[in-house]
């Protein structure tokens, strides 16, 4: 009966939703299945708000969602790439909206290497500002199995992106070419 | 005699393995660890100062009107 979104809570999910598109977008690497993420999002949250306990955290639980809507529709897309006339690769290559340009390509590449549960475990952890325990909560899994992801994520990303071969060099060396110049 | 020390052994192994089971994963030196991090929140605040597309907006909206109609969806 009243399941309309108050204004709070309108303007609380809108709130949320640059962290979830930034989410979105860094899991499945194409903005236009980022933005069709979240807007499943929004609409699973709106009919489950009764499943929402207030005072705890929204983001988590939006997260929570999109995570989940993520990998099944990942298992389902799977199915449907069995389909050989070639129109799913077609529909991969959508470029994404004007004025949605990506920038850091070689991250971006690097971080799309990764086994998909490493790569969710750091963007929760190293870039949304969960802790380990609310990452294990969305993910629904242990906390040392999130630790042990996120560990194993930054390690790879190193060596794809020869992180390590460039230890004396980087930031610190710009820093002290621009204060000599 | 045999059993004390298989005791001793374990006790000590116990204390070693103080921090959890990573200790046995390899572990990134604290630069590269850094750098790893800055690239990534680099990465996401550009995605996170992108605009709000209009879709959501509009969708929320549609939802509170739809609401204050009829009370359903």
């Amino acid at each position: 009966m009243t399941s309309e979104p108050e204004p709070e809570l309108r303007e609380a999910l809108l709130a949320a939703v640059p962290s979830l598109r930034a989410f979105a977008i860094s899991l499945s690497g194409q903005v236009d299945r980022a933005d069709d993420l979240v807007q499943d999002t929004l609409l699973r949250a709106l009919s489950n708000l009764h499943r929402f306990e207030p005072g705890t955290n929204l983001n988590a639980w939006l997260f929570t969602i999109l995570r989940n809507l993520f990998h099944s529709e990942y298992r389902k897309r799977r199915r449907e790439i069995e389909d050989p006339d070639g129109s799913y690769a077609g529909r991969l290559k959508v470029q994404p909206e004007q004025g949605a340009h990506l920038d850091f390509e070689d991250f971006r590449s690097a971080l799309s290497q990764l086994p998909s549960d490493q790569r969710e475990a750091l963007l929760l952890v190293g870039a949304s500002g969960f802790s380990y325990e609310e990452a294990a909560n969305i993910c629904g899994c242990a906390v040392g199995t999130i630790k042990s992801r996120v560990n194993r994520a930054r390690i790879r990303l190193a060596s794809l992106l020869n992180v390590d071969d460039i230890d004396d060099l980087g930031p610190d060396s710009m820093t002290r070419a621009a204060l000599q110049g | 005699m045999t059993v004390d020390k298989g005791n001793k052994l374990a006790r000590v192994s116990l204390d070693n393995g103080s921090g959890e089971k990573l200790a046995t994963d390899p572990k990134l030196d604290s630069g590269s660890q850094k750098r790893i991090g800055d690239q990534l929140r680099a990465m996401y605040d550009e995605l996170m100062q992108q605009p709000v597309p209009d879709r959501f907006r509009d969708l929320l909206e549609q939802l509170d009107k739809n609401g204050q109609k009829d009370g359903s969806q």
